[in-house]
């Protein structure tokens, strides 16, 4: 039951992220509101790290270069986000994300890319993401 | 509509993206650090592109509120509570909830107006959307743990 209730408010939390990124594009402009998140986000999450004394930075080395890139994405995905989202509204916004990121996910099962291990499609697959496609369409009418 | 479309499937692709990568740093370091590190390199990548397209101006804040200093603190409680839900659920479950829970509340805030933004009024074939792409999601989930499970028989097989 904890674990649904911590599901549902992060679930709830990424949307209020968005609209909340959104609002402060808005008032102050989008580059900077992605400056000023990410970087209030960083004190407090550099903080925790000291709190739960978590020392496993140090094993950044052991990780490809490449996977530790990974962050530098969130300014893109913020400014598309927030851009999205201005033009097209919240729902439709989320729903088109969510579908790229999952087919994203999926080719790199499918494929075995960055080396994760190769999945089989299954039929589900295609229905699945057929089916959010038609969500999106319905959506957008 | 199209362009807005086109920029959210950018942004949903890079998110796709990030998840593979940080997941691989995840791997060797834990939730803390790699958090802080994601955010870091957020922070500088945000900076760096802002001075690009914007120059001195990305500092001439003005139109500042007290609430958009605290707003970065709810990335914390996106990693705190999907951590947390896919450590006591199994990944599939809780990232289905995940989901399914970000597209309701993004329905009912574009219902309400929320944040001063434009309200985008509710009608039910928005709802059947929502319900369509949620449908789609948790077979597209499920049919991910039917490998996992298959995967496991095998194994003990």
């Amino acid at each position: 039951m904890k674990g649904i209730l911590f599901a549902i408010l992060g679930g709830i939390c990424i949307t209020v992220q968005g609209v909340a990124n959104s609002q402060i594009g808005a008032g102050i402009g989008t580059w900077q509101a992605a400056t000023l998140t990410q970087f209030t986000g960083f004190v407090a999450a550099f903080i925790l790290m000291l709190l739960f004394r978590d020392n496993s930075w140090k094993r950044f080395k052991d990780v490809k270069p490449l996977y530790l890139m990974g962050g530098t994405f969130a300014a893109i995905v913020i400014f598309s986000n927030v851009t999205a989202i201005h033009l097209i509204g919240i729902t439709i916004s989320i729903s088109a994300l969510l579908i790229a990121q999952l087919a994203i996910a999926f080719l790199t099962d499918r494929f075995g890319w960055f080396e994760v291990e190769k999945k089989k499609m299954r039929p589900g697959h295609f229905v699945g993401i057929g089916l959010m496609m038609l969500g999106v369409l319905i959506l957008s009418m | 509509m199209i362009v807005g479309i086109l920029f959210a499937l950018v942004g949903g692709a890079l998110v796709g993206l990030q998840n593979i990568f940080n997941s691989k740093v995840n791997e060797k370091a834990h939730s803390w650090a790699t958090t802080m590190l994601v955010l870091a390199l957020g922070f500088l990548a945000s900076l760096i592109l802002g001075i690009i397209f914007e120059g001195a101006s990305l500092f001439h804040v003005t139109h500042m509120k007290t609430w958009y200093y605290f707003s970065g603190l709810i990335g914390v409680g996106v990693v705190t509570c999907v951590t947390q839900g896919v450590k006591r659920l199994s990944p599939t479950i809780a990232i289905s909830i995940v989901l399914t829970a970000q597209l309701i509340s993004a329905l009912i805030l574009d219902s309400l107006g929320s944040f001063g933004l434009a309200k985008v009024p509710f009608t039910w074939s928005k709802l059947i959307g929502v319900l369509v792409v949620i449908v789609g999601i948790v077979l597209f989930k499920v049919s991910d743990a039917h490998e996992e499970v298959s995967k496991s028989v095998k194994q003990s097989a």
